[in-house]
């Protein structure tokens, strides 16, 4: 600049010393953007050369001497502090030193918000952090210097990206205009990653640091973080994915966490890092654990028995894990079980299944405290192990360890456990479905046992698991609005299904045992008006009980359907499905076809007959039980108050009975559940009916119509009877008077 | 005229409650069985249930009358005569088909050791041993299966409703055969005249034995 020049030339004395300083001090802040100090003089120098002009002029010696000076000083005051206050916001802008470009690239994406969704639905960030772009070695380089291309395919808002790690190859692909590959290779150790990565995944990309920083004072397992703390990964030659990240501070944490990489990786160090192929992650757990024998000698390990069997079935990474070992300080003669057992188990253990499945072995030693449980010794359930004795056991699949586990609950709670297995979970669960819940599925695991004993809330949400269906009718429910306005003991689930002999409520009465558990004396309330004079009985409300489900008459506004439920006389039990299909010889899903023989798909009278004669000439006493019941099972949960029940008799008890319009033949399906095929509501009042259903009968429902009409028939006989008399005697009059004229009225 | 002791009192009693007793019950059961509407089917089925046990009472009030005072006798046909017997009840049969069209004194004079001509003998005998009991039972079946379900069950509540309904039918028209044979007196009255007296009235000349 002339003026500085010009300046320099006249100026001297302080003033020039001042004037000079500034000119370096520019010269600094050029360089070092980030230090205050120098960029504090690089605002004084702008305000110096934009003033240039009145500054110097002022500040010749004739008007220094003219006594002009003060008057400057207190102007240089003022600029200064103009500048400090300006300071805080012009910092910004000097501060990151980076190119023009890259200035106005980072206008958007300094936005950490700033994403991209790629083709196959990863988001990329596209989030530059400004500060750390700024201290890598690329700062001075324009963005188009790498993204070459993006530039104008940004504008055109045309560029697709396949996926995180396409990207990232192709962007690598640039490194090489700089660093071109021959001279990468000559480092051994880089030529064989070279082949496995891209650049990027072990240098990174917008924040890359110079290489003095990279390597220079690193011991090797920092050296070997650099890439090994990054989330990169090995395809094994089976396909499974390699994870080879290691977490730092895990490690670091870890027993190990004083030893270099190299100590258990004795192939790698900070110049040697071959490449390696393993079939499987097991291969490689099988290679990586020949390692932990260097320090620690097999005949050390087996000292202990409990080790030495473990050791035969487990590798040691398997239970101890890899960079994440922990100490195990077992003070064998002070640790209680408990703490004994922990000391392995409240690390990540498990154990692998004969079928490859694995089971987790870990322990969480809080929740254990806080569980129902938490006062019982290891040993009061697992029974086999102890602190001298850890035997190895194999089984075939977590669903086989369960069924063996379930076993150690009955230890303790035999009377639940004797109903669970009467129940139909335990059926289920025994006939291999896999949704069958056991003991743990309800009350959780073992080691974290809820206590049911005060709160009910269990006995909801863990039926909801597999039954939410029926929740929002429960929510529905008198019971529901009772236990929500705090109610003591309204129902939940468990209140009337029972916690664990909890049965099919298809074809059967037992439901009702569950509403007496709460409604005790229902036989008395309901005979106050159910009964038959002259005497009160309470089988007359009992009988009710056994062919009307509570809910018929209970849920509001229900549809009511009549089951003729199949039941063996022989067994007193249901028919199943399969079995009567088998002695009609089909199968399930012909079945329907088979009874109904006109095909209209549904069971007229005579088809019910021939039904049941085909089932009596197979030599089955097959019986059509009455029921009336609600329609469906979501009917069955919303029920009402009392006031809104059905108490009228006609009700049900009439020809024309809504509650007689839907009918049913049904069969169990073996597993609890029910098929119902719909049959003709007038079925039930023909005769065929009689013996199908002969033990099945309501006054009105079950009129038999042919009756009626044998009635009306016998009434026409009685009254033919004296009708033809007395016409014969009218006929035969004149005869009598004859006779009586004749012979005096007398025969013999 | 002849006047013959033929009904005592407790006989005429047990009748005609029956008479009363049987009307009703039929008519309630058509009203249960909802061919008729006399009644509420709640109050249909009490007033059924009601007679029906006044019915078994008095059901009882005639088998302890006639087994105690040893009548039971003229209910019971003599089958140590069977051809006799037989021959007597064609004879009886011959009356009402056509002797009493042509004047024919009728072969029967009662007596209250002989109340039943062969014909009455056998018909009242099946009724009151057999039918009523049948239907007092299957009746009590009805009223609360549950409560007599041992037997009830394993058979069948509508096996019992089908013999109940049967013999309903049979009662109903049994009523009116059984009313329309008692005008057939010698005055149209005199049968049912005799039932209220107990006192039957016989020509004098009537005497077939």
């Amino acid at each position: 600049m002339k003026t500085v020049s010009f300046n320099r030339h006249y100026v001297s004395g302080g003033v020039s010393l001042l004037s000079e300083n500034i000119a370096k001090l520019y010269g600094k802040a050029v360089l070092m953007s980030k230090n205050p100090e120098s960029f504090l003089a690089c605002i004084l120098y702008s305000i110096y050369a934009i003033n240039l002009r009145s500054f110097w002029q002022p500040l010749t010696m004739e008007k220094f001497n003219r006594g002009a000076f003060m008057d400057n000083i207190k102007k240089l005051t003022a600029f200064l502090f103009i500048a400090f206050l300006l300071f805080p916001a012009s910092y910004e802008t000097v501060h990151s030193e980076i190119s023009d470009q890259a200035k106005i690239c980072l206008t958007c994406h300094a936005n950490r918000g700033l994403t991209k969704t790629l083709e196959n639905k990863e988001i990329l960030s596209l989030f530059i952090d400004k500060d750390l772009f700024s201290q890598s070695v690329h700062k001075n380089i324009d963005c188009n210097g790498c993204h070459t291309g993006y530039m104008a395919a940004h504008v055109a808002k045309k560029k697709t990206i396949k996926s995180k790690k396409e990207y990232a190859q192709k962007a690598s692909q640039v490194c090489s205009t700089c660093h071109p590959d021959d001279q990468l290779n000559k480092i051994p150790l880089h030529a064989t990653l070279m082949k496995q990565g891209t650049c990027v995944e072990c240098h990174g990309s917008h924040y890359i640091k110079s290489m003095e920083e990279w390597k220079k004072g690193l011991t090797e397992t920092q050296y070997c973080f650099t890439c090994h703390e990054k989330a990169i990964t090995k395809r094994l030659e089976n396909g499974e994915i390699l994870s080879l990240r290691v977490n730092r501070s895990a490690f670091k944490n870890s027993i190990h966490g004083n030893l270099p990489c190299s100590s258990c990786h004795p192939e790698f160090s900070k110049t040697s890092h071959p490449i390696r192929s393993f079939k499987s992650k097991n291969a490689y757990t099988a290679q990586a654990t020949k390692a932990c024998s260097t320090c620690h000698p097999d005949d050390q390990l087996k000292k202990s028995p409990i080790h030495g069997s473990l050791m035969a079935k487990a590798s040691c990474v398997e239970c101890h894990g890899s960079h994440t070992v922990r100490g195990i300080k077992v003070a064998k003669a002070t640790a209680d079980e408990t703490e004994y057992c922990l000391s392995c188990h409240r690390g990540s253990l498990s154990m692998t299944m004969a079928n490859g499945e694995r089971l987790s072995v870990y322990v969480d030693g809080a929740s254990l405290k806080n569980s129902a449980h938490g006062s019982l010794l290891c040993t009061a359930c697992h029974t086999e192990f102890s602190k001298s004795q850890h035997p190895m056991r194999r089984f075939e699949s977590i669903r086989a360890y369960k069924l063996e586990r379930a076993k150690l609950c009955s230890k303790c709670h035999p009377d639940a456990y004797t109903q669970y297995e009467q129940s139909i979970h335990y059926t289920l669960f025994k006939a291999g479905n896999k949704n069958a819940p056991h003991c743990t599925d309800c009350h959780g695991s073992a080691h974290s046992v809820a206590r049911t004993k005060t709160d009910k809330t269990l006995g909801l949400t863990s039926c909801n698991k597999c039954h939410a269906e029926w929740n929002s009718s429960y929510e529905a429910s008198i019971h529901y609005s009772a236990r929500l306005r705090g109610v003591k003991d309204a129902p939940v689930c468990s209140s009337c299904h029972n916690a664990h002999d909890i049965q099919s409520t298809k074809m059967s009465t037992q439901i009702k045992e569950g509403c007496f558990k709460c409604h005790k004396d229902m036989v008395k309330v309901h005979n106050q008006w159910l009964k038959n004079p002259p005497i009160t009985l309470p089988t007359f409300v009992e009988l009710h009980f056994e062919a009307v489900s509570c809910a018929a008459c209970h849920s509001p506004g229900a549809q009511r359907v009549i089951s003729l439920n199949m039941f063996d006389c022989k067994t007193g039990k249901p028919l199943t499905e399969e079995k009567v299909a088998q002695y009609l010889g089909t199968d399930t899903a012909g079945l329907m076809g088979k009874i109904d023989k006109n095909s209209n798909d549904v069971i007229d009278a005579s088809e019910l007959w021939g039904l049941f004669s085909d089932l009596i000439s197979k030599g089955v006493w097959v019986t059509f039980s009455g029921e009336m019941d609600v329609s469906s099972s979501a009917e069955a949960h919303q029920l009402g108050a009392k006031t809104e029940a059905t108490r009228n008799c006609e009700t049900c008890h009439h020809p024309d009975s809504e509650y007689f319009k839907a009918v049913a033949v049904v069969m169990s399906t073996g597993d609890g559940d029910t098929t119902a095929l719909p049959a003709e509501s007038s079925s039930l009042q023909s005769v065929y009916s009689i013996l199908p259903a002969r033990k099945f009968y309501a006054i009105g429902g079950t009129n038999i119509n042919l009756f009626d009409l044998l009635f009306y028939l016998a009434l026409i006989g009685g009254l033919a009877v004296p009708i033809g008399h007395i016409a014969a005697r009218i006929i035969f009059s004149p005869i009598r008077s004859l006779r009586k004229m004749g012979k005096g009225g007398k025969k013999k | 005229m002849k006047r013959i002791y033929l009904h005592p009192l407790p006989i005429r009693i047990w009748h005609w409650v029956n008479v009363l007793g049987f009307i009703i019950l039929i008519l309630t059961g058509a009203n249960i069985r909802g061919i008729v509407s006399i009644f509420s089917l709640e109050w249909a089925v009490k007033i059924h249930s009601w007679l029906g046990f006044i019915l078994l009472a008095n059901y009882c009030i005639w088998l302890f009358y006639y087994i105690l005072t040893l009548k039971i006798k003229i209910y019971i046909p003599p089958l140590h005569h069977p051809v006799d017997f037989a021959k007597k009840a064609i004879t009886q049969a011959k009356f009402y088909g056509y002797g009493i069209f042509v004047g024919d004194d009728n072969p029967h004079h009662p007596s209250p050791e002989h109340k039943f001509n062969p014909m009455q003998q056998v018909s009242y005998l099946m009724i009151m041993a057999l039918l009523i009991p049948v239907q007092i039972i299957t009746g009590l079946f009805l009223w609360d299966p549950k409560l007599f379900s041992f037997i009830v069950n394993p058979v069948g509540v509508q096996i019992f409703d089908a013999i109940h309904v049967f013999l309903w039918i049979f009662f109903s028209a049994f009523m009116i055969v059984h009313f329309y044979l008692a005008t057939l007196g010698h005055t149209t009255w005199a049968h049912i005249i005799a039932m209220f007296k107990g006192y039957e009235e016989e020509e004098e000349h009537g005497h077939g034995h």
